[in-house]
């Protein structure tokens, strides 16, 4: 049961590229919904995987499912109603290339085969292409030409890092499948000259993908280039699966025995991802690259509480949610303001409480979620970042992670502040707000905020499970 | 005894150099197809202790199918569409790309060289072309400035951490679904790049990469 | 030094000194094959230096004994690089260890007088034509000596005698028969660039300006352009008797069949000569040094590849 998670978008993606644009988008939905129906028959473990040789299901990758599902059901709510406003030339291929994506990024969620894994992270970007340069600008073109090959170029040194893994398995003799979870039993043994070399190669290449600097030229580009529904789909859903496939390599690490060098690996990155993107923010012009540089910060936060350990990877693994939710919802909300103002220059834009006050409201409350202030899930996980720091004794670590916090902060509240109450000359919008568009990044808002206030006794059994590989645990 | 391998190897190196100092567009699809057809026989060549078996036989079929004649197919299809000039307009110059591949090769041997391996000398050799060939594609990707040029510095890095995975991890050649999707993969992503090149080519009136720099902070 | 006055061995270099205009007939027959032509009868080399040797020699009154001396050098030089050459696994008429370098270095001297022949003549085309044959040969030289550093290391001599005839043959072959592939590309090209051939240079060409060897010997004539021409095609058999060795794939124990297979390798080597020259056209002034550097890189390659895999 568990392939049809990845095999019906699949099916419907192929199906929608030959179908009128209305039917697509019904058909966008409805597979939204369905894959929404098996991720939760997979959840609560009320199906197993077809054929276990390539697939399994993990809690952490049932984790970064369950998000890309709920996600995607938002997503494409939204993109129905968006769809109906804006004029796009080749709607076919993007609906079509939407459900593909899903379908790619749902493979990467529960393979298990090292290869696959790969296959499927490299999938991921070759579906999501056409999502970026929909629109043929000049701009979005260089935009995919950037993505498409620094990433290719990235992951294709991942299978390298999946070729060393595969032989510091030949090397000591032993034959087991090249599966994560039949490494892992046999991790030990694995000779770990080779693992840590592959590692290395892991993280540089699903690291481009899951934009650690200095990886990450492609992804402001692509981010702010892309259509609004695309680019939450990118941001909420696919740097998950990045993370995954680097979280994934780290167990093994751990289970071999090298978490500690593993994890010093992911906080070098995470620190510097987080550095890299405080200092672009700050002179930031453009609303879409901000929010993608405030992308690059997140990734960072949750490699450096994956690296940090113990409490703070259960709070790496919460921020992981919390901030799929509400980047997503603001990714949605740029939208309508690219909508509303024609632009995504933050100059030109404002006022937004006067003349978009719906959008305005929920972009000025996502902002807030994204850096870190208290009703917001991101506040607590965060917080247990810190927490679990302090308790490792990463003292260095944490002051540079504090310091990029308060950096970037400050760098981005100026300007949002500027677009939501600056006054603005004119007051004319080209289109003007609707409920149908903000609906669904309230609504991911909302649920970012729920989960924080009653956090489902299966999220955190899931979470849990997920960390206890890695000596993680809730209770420090 | 000869070691046939050892010729093909032999004869990807070549390729190798030679599409270092290409200057037309045209030969350097030419010499992938090759380079793609000669890769695509290495672990027939290697791989006699298993067997030659039908499967095996399919698959290297295939395996020619894709690289050497459809992916080329393909670039000389972008070549013949999209350029105006057949030049290939190079960043770094052909000497200084040649002596880089030079460079490449010592680096290579030596790595190979220094892991200790308890391999026979043919995969050592195989080790040696394979990290060559993956840095000669990273100097075409980086050092010229036809975009084309770029898809097919990819591809020629492709190749090499093929071989680099054909020395390594046997294991993962005789699992053909797994090798089938990888080269799926390889395809579609030859494709996508393909129709991009096609509307940077209608969008901008070329396919330099020079012009495509206005995104950046 | 190693003297062995055997009478095969100087009936074998008798026999490829007086075929090798013959074999240029070869590469002339092949590019009027290409050309849809008949082309000139397959002796006409030997016409040509007859002609030549019947004409008078006319010398401009601004040159000195050093243009006289050009073509004489340079013949000898070459011819005595055959004598060091076993022809068909056939042993020299000379050898000793150390000849090739030698070898090299005498051609390096026919060269160096040719050019000073050139440059005696004061005109500026042949300054012109002698800037670039230095040059180009020089690029050459480089791939020359990585490839006998190679040889070394396969063979552990330095020696014509002991490469084709010695205990480790030096064969397309033998064990390292992919380093020998690369060589073998290298040498070809080398061969292109050091007897002027397309190309590198177009031996055919009218125009001056575009002309490398050929602008050197505009002033040379009669008997002095006989000898010219005879030393460059000792150079070519030198080069493609080279390559044959590298080819030449077993040895039949009869020294007639065994130098008649080597005739069939050496006339095919001048057959792809004329192929190239049909196929490709002459490269720009500034591409050539790519073209040989390409065969540098190439000997480099498998030089490298020897240094620790094959001991």
């Amino acid at each position: 049961m568990l392939q049809f998670v990845f095999f019906i978008p699949l099916i419907v993606g192929i199906a929608v590229f030959f179908l009128p644009a209305k039917t697509g988008r019904l058909a966008l939905f409805s597979t939204a919904v369905i894959h929404a129906l098996f991720t939760a028959l997979e959840w609560f473990k009320l199906s197993g995987p077809l054929h276990t040789k390539y697939f399994t299901n993990t809690p952490d990758g049932m984790l970064v499912l369950a998000i890309l599902s709920f996600l995607f059901l938002f997503i494409s709510l939204y993109t129905v109603f968006y769809m109906g406003e804006v004029e796009m030339s080749k709607e076919p291929i993007f609906n079509g290339s939407m459900l593909l994506f899903l379908s790619a990024m749902s493979m990467v969620a529960i393979a298990d085969h090292i290869i696959m894994l790969w296959v499927a992270v490299e999938a991921t970007t070759l579906m999501s292409a056409p999502l970026i340069f929909v629109h043929r600008s000049k701009e979005s073109l260089e935009a995919t030409w950037k993505y498409v090959l620094i990433c290719s170029v990235g992951i294709a040194l991942a299978l390298l890092g999946c070729f060393f893994v595969i032989f510091s398995m030949e090397m000591s003799n032993i034959q087991v499948p090249i599966s994560f979870t039949s490494l892992t039993t046999v991790a030990s043994q694995l000779n770990p000259v080779w693992l840590k070399a592959g590692f290395i190669f892991f993280v540089i290449g699903f690291g481009t993908k899951m934009g650690l600097a200095p990886m990450h030229t492609w992804l402001p580009d692509a981010h702010s280039e892309a259509p609004s529904p695309a680019s939450a789909l990118l941001s909420g859903a696919l740097l998950n699966c990045a993370f995954l496939a680097v979280y994934r390599c780290h167990q093994l690490m751990f289970a071999a025995g090298l978490g500690e060098y593993s994890s010093n690996v992911l906080i070098a990155f995470g620190l510097a991802s987080m550095l890299v993107s405080a200092v672009f923010i700050l002179n930031q012009t453009d609303y879409k690259r901000m929010l993608a540089y405030s992308s690059i910060e997140n990734m960072g936060i949750i490699a450096v509480g994956i690296g940090i350990g113990g409490l703070a990877a259960f709070g790496a693994l919460l921020h992981m949610i919390h901030h799929s939710l509400v980047k997503s919802s603001l990714f949605l909300s740029t939208g309508n303001i690219l909508l509303a103002y024609g632009t995504k220059v933050i100059d030109k834009t404002g006022g937004m409480l006067q003349l978009i006050p719906k959008t305005g409201v929920t972009f000025f409350a996502g902002f807030a979620g994204i850096s870190g202030f208290p009703p917001f899930g991101l506040f607590v996980s965060e917080l247990l970042i810190i927490l679990g720091a302090i308790k490792a004794g990463r003292y260095v670590a944490i002051s540079i992670f504090i310091f990029s916090l308060i950096l970037i902060f400050a760098g981005a509240s100026r300007l949002v502040m500027q677009m939501v109450f600056n006054e603005r000359e004119n007051n004319e919008i080209l289109i003007p707000e609707k409920w149908t568009r903000t609906l669904p990044s309230i609504l991911l808002l909302l649920t970012s905020l729920a989960l924080v206030i009653w956090l489902p006794d299966s999220i955190y059994q899931t979470i849990q499970n997920s960390i206890s590989s890695i000596g993680g645990t809730v209770n420090g | 005894m000869i070691h046939i391998s050892d010729i093909f190897l032999a004869l990807i190196l070549l390729s190798v150099l030679l599409s270092l100092r290409s200057n037309r567009l045209m030969a350097l699809v030419k010499l992938m197809a090759f380079q793609g057809i000669v890769v695509s026989a290495v672990p027939l060549i290697l791989d006699t202790a298993h067997g030659i078996t039908f499967k095996l036989i399919m698959f290297f079929l295939l395996l020619v199918f894709v690289k050497g004649i459809l992916i080329p197919g393909m670039m000389s299809v972008a070549v013949n569409k999209v350029v105006v000039s057949t030049e290939i307009e190079p960043i770094i110059g052909y000497h200084a790309s040649l002596f880089a591949g030079l460079i490449l090769i010592i680096f290579s041997v030596y790595i190979t060289n220094h892991l200790h391996l308890a391999m026979a000398v043919q995969y050592k050799m195989l080790l040696v072309t394979g990290i060559t060939t993956m840095g000669a594609g990273l100097i075409l990707l980086m050092a010229r400035r036809k975009a084309i040029t770029q898809v097919i510095g990819y591809l020629m890095m492709e190749n090499g951490i093929y071989l680099i995975g054909t020395a390594l991890a046997k294991e993962v050649h005789t699992q053909y679904v797994v090798e089938f999707a990888v080269l799926l993969d390889l395809l579609v992503a030859v494709l996508v790049m393909g129709i991009v090149l096609n509307d940077i080519n209608h969008t901008f009136d070329d396919v330099d990469t020079a012009l495509l720099g206005q995104l950046k902070d | 030094m190693d003297f062995t006055f055997s009478f095969t061995s100087f009936l074998s270099l008798l026999t490829a000194v007086s075929l090798a205009p013959l074999f240029m007939g070869v590469i002339l027959k092949v590019k009027a094959f290409f050309g849809g032509k008949q082309g000139p009868p397959w002796l006409i080399k030997y016409y040509t230096l007859i002609k030549l040797l019947r004409k008078g020699s006319v010398y401009s009154t601004s040159t000195t004994f050093i243009f006289k001396l050009g073509p004489i050098i340079s013949f000898v030089t070459a011819f005595m690089l055959l004598l060091f050459f076993p022809f068909a696994g056939l042993p020299p008429v000379l050898s000793f260890h150390g000849d090739v370098i030698i070898l090299f270095y005498l051609l390096g001297l026919g060269r160096f007088f040719t050019v000073l022949a050139a440059l005696d003549t004061a005109s500026p085309f042949e300054g012109m034509g002698a800037a670039r044959e230095v040059f180009f040969s020089t690029l050459a030289e480089a791939t020359i000596f990585v490839i006998l550093a190679l040889f070394f290391r396969l063979s552990g001599s330095l020696s014509f005698a002991e490469y084709f005839t010695g205990d480790q043959i030096v064969n397309l072959w033998s064990q390292s028969a992919a380093l020998i592939l690369l060589v073998l590309i290298a040498l070809f090209i080398v061969l292109l660039t050091e007897n002027s051939r397309v190309p590198v240079d177009d031996p055919a060409t009218h125009l001056e300006l575009t002309m490398i060897h050929e602008v050197m010997i505009l002033d040379h004539s009669g008997p002095d352009l006989a000898l010219i021409e005879m030393g460059a095609f000792c150079k070519m058999l030198f080069y493609s008797a080279f390559i044959s060795s590298l080819l030449y794939p077993f040895h039949t124990g009869s020294g007639l069949y065994n130098g008649l297979i080597f005739s069939i390798i050496m006339t095919l080597i001048y057959a792809v000569v004329g192929l190239v020259e049909s196929i490709t056209a002459r490269y720009k002034m500034d591409m050539v040094p790519n073209f040989i550097l390409t065969s540098f890189a190439l000997v480099f390659f498998a030089t490298i590849l020897t240094m620790e895999f094959v001991q």
